[in-house]
């Protein structure tokens, strides 16, 4: 038996600027065992909402993440409009779903730019990330903000976008999807690329499940798990179907992520046309009461919300818990992890979509 | 095998005008709905407070004694939450970002003193209860962002704190009886 | 139509006892699961499990004392580790068995325990 070796890897490592660190034990150039801590960062953003008004700790829960914001704000507000019994006009509800799947779009692009970083594949990542400002752009118009919205409230949306510029939006995305193309090409063709990925961190379908894996990684294991399946927003009326691989390797987790992207620009095209004009918010008003628990599918995966309120209905929350889909993740990315070649292990870790800072709250 | 498939991009980006902005010699565009920072309209602001209640992250202070109104430009999240709930409209988000800084900024905006007597203004009334049409329903208890009013259903009484009453007029704009009146 | 999924709201009360069996029972099913989490009442404790199958949310609800020790779950979904440490972490309620025990070292907090009962 040869020498076994412990390598660190993080918190402040190349490869992702996220605080996680992995026990790495090394035996020659395979992996044997990986130990992962995280804790660095935990801010207590649950525990506010023993301060914060229930409207106003939409905007806090939205600052949890700069990628999936939107969605975070959205799964805020539903829960808590799940709990008071609101019903979000119909205009409000298809809005929130262009947003969302917009998120989607430049969340997978800053992936697919991130993973070219991570195997070294410099212009790529620096073509895929030009393609995403073109989105960016599409959020400071029609939200004003680039990362952070903001327009989510409870009872509906803060702002409208009128159909001259829904259309326009359109336009533009037939206009990105023909730039992603060009670069989707190289991820999934290109000899390079296809070296790095292809049967590396391979995770069986057996293990997903047992895992409890969430999101493009139980996807890419053959896994039928999308939470947008489950009703909320309008992706019923947009007939959505979600991207399945079955080759459960690093590339597969790749190709769901590139589908996908396709399949947003598809759903935001489909909701422009179908969009109804109505109210966009409803007013709410009154103490928060009940509790409501559900889950909403962000970029990354499953995340799920939990608001309740107290027996005696105030403006503050007893409880807002959150749970992001990187958490759930994180047990399959050690696995994976597990008799992986040294030099692989940073494509193990990127192919999850690490957020470990979501993770912390 | 295909090798070098970026090749196509690569090149095509050879004869294309370059994506980024030649910053700073080229100004930023600012787009309409852009969130910048807060901007405050003195003469309007009537130092309620509802600003410095609402916002989620406590980087406004308003101080009535000093006739004040101080935002943290580096605590705020330009969430927008204040402008909403401004009862005079006051508060507008501007376009342009703060400039980034070594320091905490903390700019103090100083607020006029609502001249007393002056052609009855909404500012130098008293809030009145017309008590025959008062339901005593508690609207105005709920809306008033100094919770400076008091209603008792059972005992049938309208309180008002005039220490506390600031005159902004949501309680009489939100009196479904509109018995509620300013002067 | 249908009612929505995501609107299904099964709580269920449990009891510590319970627990293991009733978790044995959810895994021969077939549920995944997806968190656990603690929530501070006045003078107790509430851990709330949540499992899914087929997109349909089940929430197991348990009160439990502040000295009380619970079983840990990672016997049967072995994911569940990062949700015990955590929960030890901030509320201080400790678990027995856990497959993967940091022992307190999970969470970097300036408090030990910061979301317990005062």
């Amino acid at each position: 038996m040869s020498k076994r070796t412990i390598i660190p890897f993080g918190p402040q490592h190349p490869v992702l600027p996220e605080p996680v660190h992995l026990d790495l034990v090394i035996e020659d150039e395979k992996v044997v065992e990986a130990i992962p801590s995280i804790g660095f960062i935990h801010r207590g953003l649950e525990k506010l909402v023993e301060k914060k008004e229930y409207t106003e700790m939409v905007y806090v829960i939205e600052r949890i993440c700069g990628i999936c914001s939107f969605g975070h704000g959205w799964g805020c507000v539903s829960a808590i409009e799940g709990a008071m019994d609101i019903e979000v006009p119909a205009r409000a509800d298809y809005l929130r779903t262009i947003w969302h799947e917009l998120s989607r779009v430049h969340s997978h692009l800053l992936w697919l730019g991130l993973l070219a970083d991570g195997f070294g594949f410099e212009s790529l990542f620096n073509h895929t990330w030009r393609v995403r400002e073109a989105v960016l752009d599409i959020f400071e118009e029609t939200t004003g903000g680039r990362v952070i919205f903001s327009v989510c409230k409870v009872g509906g949306v803060r702002k409208d976008i009128d159909n001259a510029t829904l259309k326009g939006i359109s336009e533009k995305l037939d206009e990105i999807r023909k730039e992603t193309a060009e670069l989707t090409d190289v991820f999934i063709e290109d000899t390079s690329v296809k070296n790095r990925l292809c049967g590396v961190g391979y995770l069986s379908k057996e293990d997903a499940t047992d895992l409890c894996t969430v999101g493009p990684m139980a996807r890419a294991s053959g896994i039928v798990q999308d939470i947008r399946l489950t009703g909320n927003g309008v992706y019923d009326d947009l007939g959505f179907e979600p991207c399945i691989e079955t080759a459960g390797d690093c590339w597969a987790r790749c190709k769901v992520r590139i589908d996908e992207i396709y399949a947003s620009i598809d759903l935001i095209q489909r909701a422009i046309e179908k969009i109804p004009d109505s109210e966009i918010a409803v007013p709410v008003k009154g103490n928060f009461h009940g509790e409501f628990a559900l889950r909403m599918e962000q970029p990354r995966g499953e995340a799920f919300y939990y608001a309740k309120g107290f027996d005696e209905p105030t403006k503050y929350m007893e409880r807002m818990r959150v749970r992001t889909p990187t958490n759930m993740n994180i047990p399959a990315m050690v696995k994976t992890l597990q008799g992986c070649d040294l030099a692989d292990v940073p494509m193990n870790i990127l192919t999850i979509d690490p957020c470990i800072s979501c993770t912390e709250r | 095998m295909s090798v070098f498939k970026i090749g196509k991009v690569v090149m095509g980006s050879l004869f294309k005008k370059p994506a980024t902005l030649m910053y700073p010699v080229v100004p930023r565009e600012w787009q309409e709905r852009t969130r910048g920072h807060i901007d405050i309209n003195e003469p309007d602001c009537i130092l309620c407070g509802m600003c410095m209640r609402k916002c989620p992250t406590n980087a406004i202070t308003v101080d009535r004694d000093a006739h004040t109104w101080v935002i943290q430009r580096m605590k705020c999240i330009q969430c927008g939450c204040c402008t909403d709930n401004c009862p005079k409209k006051c508060l507008t988000m501007a376009q342009t970002y703060t400039a980034p800084s070594v320091t905490k900024v903390i700019d103090t905006f100083e607020i006029p003193q609502k001249e007393k007597a002056a052609g009855g203004g909404a500012a130098d009334g008293k809030l009145q209860n017309n008590q025959d049409e008062c339901i005593y329903c508690g609207i105005c208890a709920k809306n008033c962002p100094q919770e400076a009013i008091e209603v008792n259903r059972d005992e049938k009484s309208w309180k008002l704190d005039e220490d506390k009453c600031v005159k902004c007029g949501l309680c009489t704009e939100k009196c479904p009886k509109k018995c509620l009146e300013i002067k | 139509m249908s009612e929505k999924k995501y609107k299904i709201q099964n709580f269920e009360p449990i009891t510590a006892d319970k627990l293991l069996e009733r978790v044995k029972e959810l895994k021969a099913d077939g549920y995944r699961f997806v968190q656990l989490c603690g929530i501070t009442k006045k003078d107790h404790y509430q851990l709330l499990y949540a499992f899914d199958l087929d997109h349909v949310m089940l929430l197991l609800r348990m009160d439990i004392q502040p000295d009380q020790e619970v079983e840990s779950i990672t016997g049967d979904y072995w994911p569940a580790f990062i949700y015990e440490n955590e929960v030890h972490d901030l509320f201080g309620i400790k678990f027995l068995h856990n497959a993967l025990d940091y022992g307190g070292n999970f969470f970097t907090t300036s408090e030990p325990t910061p979301w317990a009962i005062k």
